[in-house]
């Protein structure tokens, strides 16, 4: 059998940005465009939540284990989804090392578009410079040899936070023009937090937009977000990676029509009917099962799925979403093992 | 100095080491709020953390200890982390309760050493479960005092809980064995409360399982 190391010829940093761009690998990447930190990598470099969410210096070492411990081909400072939020006044609540912070959207802190303001000190807040400083940070670490990638909260999940989810998703109906409105005015968030980013050195941007398949329909995504998703492609000049969890199936060829470069997608798809919905126009990142397998199977189960990822030619390898936080780090680290063994294969 | 740096042994020398994460107890709220592993290899349980807050090791070694004094393991000698079940059997499902039981009670409550009745959550009953040896294999009785319309279903149920939670074998209606047919009295104390009510358990366990688990759900994106 071949050594992976005969296979390997591109730096993770290479592997990762050729296959965003749709170049030639080496061997498929694992990637994780959202978060593989778990509660052992926290008390590992004694940088648990919140804290390291609050803090570059904790989120740079947090993150960085992802490389240095399990093997990823990125790095991802980025854990959760809520910093913008934070920046913006929604009220938080920050949980414990074990869960995640959520924004409290039972109490929104907007009724309309014309309440939509980004602050001054929007991008000198505590949550949005733990973002941007940390990938400076790595950067300077890491930055020739891995893929660092940002993210940056598109309009539809910054409406939830800002507006409530129920309260939000009603006025679609009832007011489809302003929720156009607000879409418009939000996206500039996601451009300006985008773009410090970028300048601080990500490689490319999680993109994450939760018009999810539990919520809204494939048409639905069409008619509000499409446009805006295509617009982004021009305001972020780095590779975007579209997130949107749950069953998207019905979107995925509209997804594949924005000009993004990967589509994040969930286990609730079919590895090999998603390739086929996106017919070569996008690349594929995902999917691996969260609740399941990667937290509550083993090794073998996870060994399957990657396999099925990889026969169906899915572009990048990674969990479907943020993992777990108590997930055991023997899953994490079969993901590359698992990636590298079936490519030596393959070279037999 | 690199960006990671500690002085412990990484992930991946741990699972070298110590072999596969049986159960992982996310936050210590007796010690630092570290995480705390159950790491098993071949019929040696190790209780690890890759926590480096002073005092940690002491920690691991009371939580060690408990898995000696709780649920009848062995300790290994010369190591403070290390413990073994005499019966060379695995019992996964009963060492993960054990673990957690381990890490999350209050190191000053006091231990039980005896099969002591536990009240049923559904029916006046009390649950008292009894050792018995037959034919050199050791097998435990459940006994249900008390009077209740229909004890043979209640029966039957707390037996199932038994079955389920600790992978027990079946051996009468009113009997339970471990599969190596050995003695485990501490498990037995530490699974009767579990198995007096299968459905809220169920509930329980599936609510610790979505902490700290990111989905729609759990974001509050979704329906559900």
């Amino acid at each position: 059998m071949s050594d992976i190391s005969d296979i390997e010829s591109m730096t993770p940093k290479q592997r990762v940005l050729n296959a965003l761009n749709g170049k030639p690998v080496d061997r498929t990447p694992v990637a994780n465009p959202t978060n593989v930190a778990t509660v052992e990598l926290m008390d590992l470099v004694d940088a648990p939540f919140p804290k390291a969410c609050q803090d570059p210096e904790l989120a740079a070492k947090l993150a960085a284990t992802g490389y240095t411990e399990l093997g990823f081909d990125s790095i991802s400072p980025y854990f959760s989804i809520i910093q913008e939020s934070s920046a913006l006044g929604c009220e938080m609540q920050w949980e414990d090392k074990d869960n995640w912070p959520t924004v409290r959207m039972y109490n929104p802190i907007w009724k309309d578009s014309s309440d939509i303001n980004i602050p001054s000190n929007f991008l000198k807040h505590r949550d949005v410079k733990a973002i941007t400083e940390s990938i400076r940070i790595l950067r300077a670490e890491y930055g020739d040899e891995v893929a660092i990638i940002g993210k940056t909260m598109g309009p539809w999940t910054l409406a939830y936070h800002v507006f409530g989810v129920e309260s939000f998703l009603l006025g679609t109906i009832d007011n489809p023009e302003e929720t156009m409105k607000c879409l418009e005015k939000l996206k500039e968030i996601s451009i300006l937090f985008g773009q410090v980013q970028i300048d601080a050195g990500a490689d490319a941007l999680t993109f994450p937009d939760h018009a999810t398949g539990d919520l809204v329909s494939g048409e639905y995504y069409k008619r509000f977000l499409k446009d805006i998703h295509t617009e982004m492609v021009t305001e972020l000049p780095v590779p975007l990676i579209l997130h949107i969890c749950g069953r998207t199936l019905d979107r995925m060829p509209y997804i594949a029509e924005t000009g993004m470069a990967s589509f994040h997608f969930d286990s609730k798809n079919d590895p090999q009917e998603s390739m086929d919905a996106v017919n070569g126009k996008i690349g594929l990142v995902g999917n691996i099962n969260n609740p399941e397998t990667l937290y509550a199977r083993g090794p073998d189960e996870v060994r399957q799925e990657v396999y099925k990822c990889l026969e169906a030619g899915v572009q990048m390898i990674a969990p479907e979403c943020a993992i777990p936080l108590a997930t055991k780090i023997e899953n994490l680290i079969e993901i590359p093992m698992a990636v590298k063994d079936w490519t030596a294969e393959r070279k037999n | 100095m690199a960006l990671v740096n500690y002085e412990c042994l990484g992930p991946s020398q741990v699972i070298l080491k110590y072999g596969k994460c049986l159960e992982l107890v996310p936050l210590d709220k007796h010690f630092e709020n570290i995480s705390v592993g159950l790491y098993v290899k071949h019929r040696t349980c190790t209780v690890w953390s890759f926590s480096n807050k002073t005092g940690t090791e002491k920690r691991i070694t009371q939580i060690r200890n408990l898995l000696v004094d709780m649920g009848g393991m062995e300790k290994v000698p010369n190591t403070n982390n290390q413990a073994f079940l005499a019966c060379g059997e695995p019992h996964n499902r009963a060492l993960r309760f054990l673990m957690s039981q381990a890490v999350n009670r209050s190191p000053e409550s006091k231990i039980e050493n005896d099969l002591v009745e536990v009240k049923d959550t559904k029916s006046d009953l009390t649950i008292h479960p009894q050792h018995l040896e037959r034919d050199q294999s050791h097998i435990y009785k459940i006994n249900l005092n008390g009077e209740h319309k229909n004890k043979a279903l209640r029966m039957r149920m707390i037996i199932a809980g038994f079955l389920r939670y600790g992978e027990m074998d079946k051996i009468s209606d009113n009997e339970i064995a471990f599969s190596c047919r050995k003695r485990h009295d501490g498990l037995i104390r530490l699974l009767t409360p579990y198995s007096r009510n299968i459905s809220s358990m169920e509930t329980m366990m599936a609510a610790e399982d979505m902490r700290g688990q990111m989905t729609t759900s759990t974001l509050g994106f979704s329906q559900t």
